[in-house]
């Protein structure tokens, strides 16, 4: 492809969209790049089976560490990226997140203050709509009321609320980017729980309901199974980047662009930059040896439970009814630390890596029928959801194994740190405790998992101690940006999709003011 | 995709080569079944004696056996169908243990290794199931070549649970309303 274009975007995900709409409909000429097949909304098929079409499926990424990163799960392939299949849990950062090294002499603080987001907060959730109640949820900072009211409550909320309620703690609405109401031409939840598998809808806010046919219809060129492989210095100036090079068809193939954004989620977008170093120069971002570095994740665990009462556990949606965030501003807890929120009774299915039969591999023969069949009207489930700390030996490195296309794949390693570890432990028991008060006779809990992907490219104003600027431009280039959850510098306890899509709205404001 | 192989088209049988089934694969259940690659749901592939592409027959007569043991109902499912379907899909294949440390190109040899030690601990254990199972569950069986017995177990359970009870019948059987957007196809 010859023609030049003003933005090139590698990713179609939830901040690759963003980005396109946002600069396409200020008049940009704008690719955008997706190493994934083409998807559309009628591709998503109500099945946990079809569901793992959605998600990364190759060997490029391993993985070691106390508690590895999850990629295959947690990723996405294809137009719309891992938001496709995200839950739809739209929550901003609360403000003491951005300052966890100045507060508490941990991790990383952020370039930025909540109140540089907030107003991209405020523009994204009123162009996707979130339902919600902003009074009633507990920690919120200032910002617009949410634009639709919060979904309802079925019987698993009800019966799992109780739990808090003798303990003294506050189950709120969660902010869902759901919609409760018909909102901007897309329709209501119909509360199936079928978020795992992509919503077909349009009722939950993924990139292919919200920002593709925007972008579309600003006149973005899209290509699939376009795979960035690295992007091209200028031979007269280091600090330009002039385009880049993506396999496609078996070929090699250069899209040059007057700015370039790399939105390919967390593992993939380091990925790329790492594979850009050249005999002469060090990969971008890369001369303090900062690219790859603080890469988190959340340690989340499910807890379950078994009620005499009726709970329906398949009404509602994947990503819960109920939010308790009463612990979250205490970080500093002695031996434990960090932020942690409960997510509260999630729509489950029978099957697949969450459900029910999975999570009790004990269960076999002639005796998994009928607890099946408890479990299928009488099971409560909740998420678990704990701060990362970043640190620095956490990292992504390219690795000796190519993919299939020959292109070098990373290493990644992750390691938790203790106090992540005791707050965890603290936080499962407690939430195993919340359940007997809720009445459960029967009360387990998963392991410890991954849940999210950030890091690798954090953002700050050190070049020491970072990869790119405030506003995820890589230092040491003009015209090079990576958006998504791989700036984070920490990760509160928050589930990253609406931030990473705040941090997405504010560069593309930079990117339409820095030419008028 | 030719329109032979479109999604959703209504054929009982029909002819391709062994390409064409690799590259129809990922949409319909294409199962060998004398000399003709035929469109079934797992249970009816396993009805109909299919020929297996990846899995020997002694590793389908194990993974049947502990497959039903572990989930009641598996066999006739035809897990061992849709295992073996599963690993000859490549890259596109979505067994579970994708999510796990096992990407589709390593399935394959993943699934074989463990399931021969299964065939030998059966076999050792003269048929007894469920002591091979406990064995599995605790890595006690010796010999165990392949992912840990555990881990294996886990995913098999994992698989059978697909078959048995992640389909409309499936949730049907234990009253869950399915309530899709958009129904799956059977023929995974």
């Amino acid at each position: 492809m010859d023609t030049q274009f003003d933005t090139v975007i590698v990713g179609a995900g939830a901040a690759g969209l963003l980005m396109a709409t946002r600069l396409a409909e200020a008049g940009q000429n704008v690719a955008v790049l997706e190493a994934g097949p083409e998807r559309k909304l009628n591709d998503l098929v109500s099945s946990q089976i079809w569901a793992r079409k959605l998600k990364w499926a190759d060997t490029s990424v391993a993985e070691a560490g106390n508690h590895a990163i999850g990629h295959a799960f947690n990723s996405g392939s294809g137009t719309g990226g891992s938001a496709v299949h995200h839950y739809g849990v739209w929550l901003r950062l609360r403000e003491n997140d951005f300052s966890v090294a100045s507060d508490h002499g941990v991790g990383l603080d952020w370039p930025i203050d909540y109140d540089t987001l907030r107003p991209h907060y405020d523009r994204v959730q009123r162009e996707i709509g979130i339902s919600g109640d902003a009074e009633a949820e507990i920690g919120r900072p200032p910002g617009d009321p949410y634009p639709l009211p919060p979904l309802p409550v079925f019987s698993q909320g009800r019966v799992l609320q109780k739990g808090f309620e003798k303990a003294g703690l506050t189950a709120m609405p969660v902010p869902m980017a759901i919609n409760s109401q018909p909102y901007q031409g897309r329709r209501a939840c119909l509360y199936d729980g079928w978020c795992d598998a992509g919503c077909p809808i349009g009722a939950l806010a993924n990139p292919l309901a919200v920002w593709l046919p925007r972008a579309q219809a600003a006149g973005i060129t899209l290509l699939h199974n376009a795979k960035v492989v690295r992007v091209l210095r200028s031979s007269t100036k280091q600090s330009r980047i002039t385009g880049v090079d993506y396999l496609s068809g078996g070929e090699t193939h250069t899209i040059k662009a007057r700015d370039i954004v790399i939105a390919a989620f967390t593992v993939q977008s380091t990925r790329i930059l790492l594979n850009s170093k050249t005999d002469s120069l060090p990969a971008p971002g890369n001369r303090e040896d900062q690219l790859g570095r603080y890469l988190t994740t959340h340690p989340a665990a499910t807890v379950f439970g078994l009620f005499e009462e009726e709970t329906l556990p398949h009404q509602g949606v994947t990503g819960g009814q109920l939010l308790c965030h009463d612990h979250y501003a205490e970080k500093d807890q002695g031996d434990a630390f960090g932020s942690s929120q409960w997510i509260i009774a999630n729509a489950i299915k029978p099957n697949d890596l969450l459900g029910y039969g999975t999570s009790r591999p004990d269960i076999r023969g002639p005796a998994l029928k009928p607890w099946l069949e408890r479990a299928a009207r009488h099971l409560g489930n909740m998420t678990l959801v704990t701060e990362d700390i970043a640190q620095a030996d956490n990292r992504i490195t390219l690795s000796e194994n190519r993919d299939a296309d020959g292109v070098p794949g990373v290493s990644t390693i992750h390691n938790l740190r203790p106090e992540t570890i005791a707050l965890w432990e603290r936080r499962v028991k407690e939430g195993k405790k919340l359940f007997e008060l809720a009445g459960a006779d029967e009360v387990w809990n998963g392991p410890r998992a991954p849940m999210h992907i950030m890091g690798g490219t954090v953002m700050g104003n050190d070049e020491s101690a970072s990869v790119t600027d405030h506003m995820g431009r890589v230092h040491d280039t003009d015209n090079l940006y990576v958006a998504g959850p791989s700036l984070f510098p920490s990760t509160g306890a928050v589930n990253p999709t609406f931030t990473l899509s705040a941090l997405a709205s504010r560069q593309a404001d930079h990117l339409i003011r820095k030419y008028s | 995709m030719s329109d032979t192989f479109a999604a959703g088209k209504s054929v009982d049988a029909v002819q391709c080569d062994r390409r064409q089934f690799l590259r129809s694969g990922t949409a319909l259940g294409l199962f060998l079944v004398a000399g003709t690659w035929v469109a079934l749901t797992p249970a009816q592939a396993r009805e109909k004696k299919f020929t297996a592409q990846v899995l020997t027959s002694s590793q389908i007569g194990a993974c049947e056996q502990l497959g039903d043991a572990l989930v009641p109902g598996a066999a006739v499912a035809g897990i061992a169908a849709y295992i073996d379907s599963q690993l000859a899909k490549g890259t596109d294949s979505l067994l579970m243990a994708r999510y796990l440390g096992a990407p589709p190109n390593v399935q394959p040899g993943f699934y074989g290794a463990a399931l021969d030690s299964a065939v030998s601990a059966l076999d050792a254990a003269k048929g007894d199931v469920e002591s091979v199972l406990d064995a599995m569950g605790s890595d006690s069986i010796e010999g165990w070549q392949g992912p840990p017995a555990s881990f294996f177990s886990f995913l098999l359970r994992a698989d059978a649970l697909d078959v048995v009870y992640g389909t409309e019948k499936g949730f049907a059987e234990l009253a869950i309303p399915y309530m899709a957007h958009i129904r799956p196809e059977e023929r995974w």
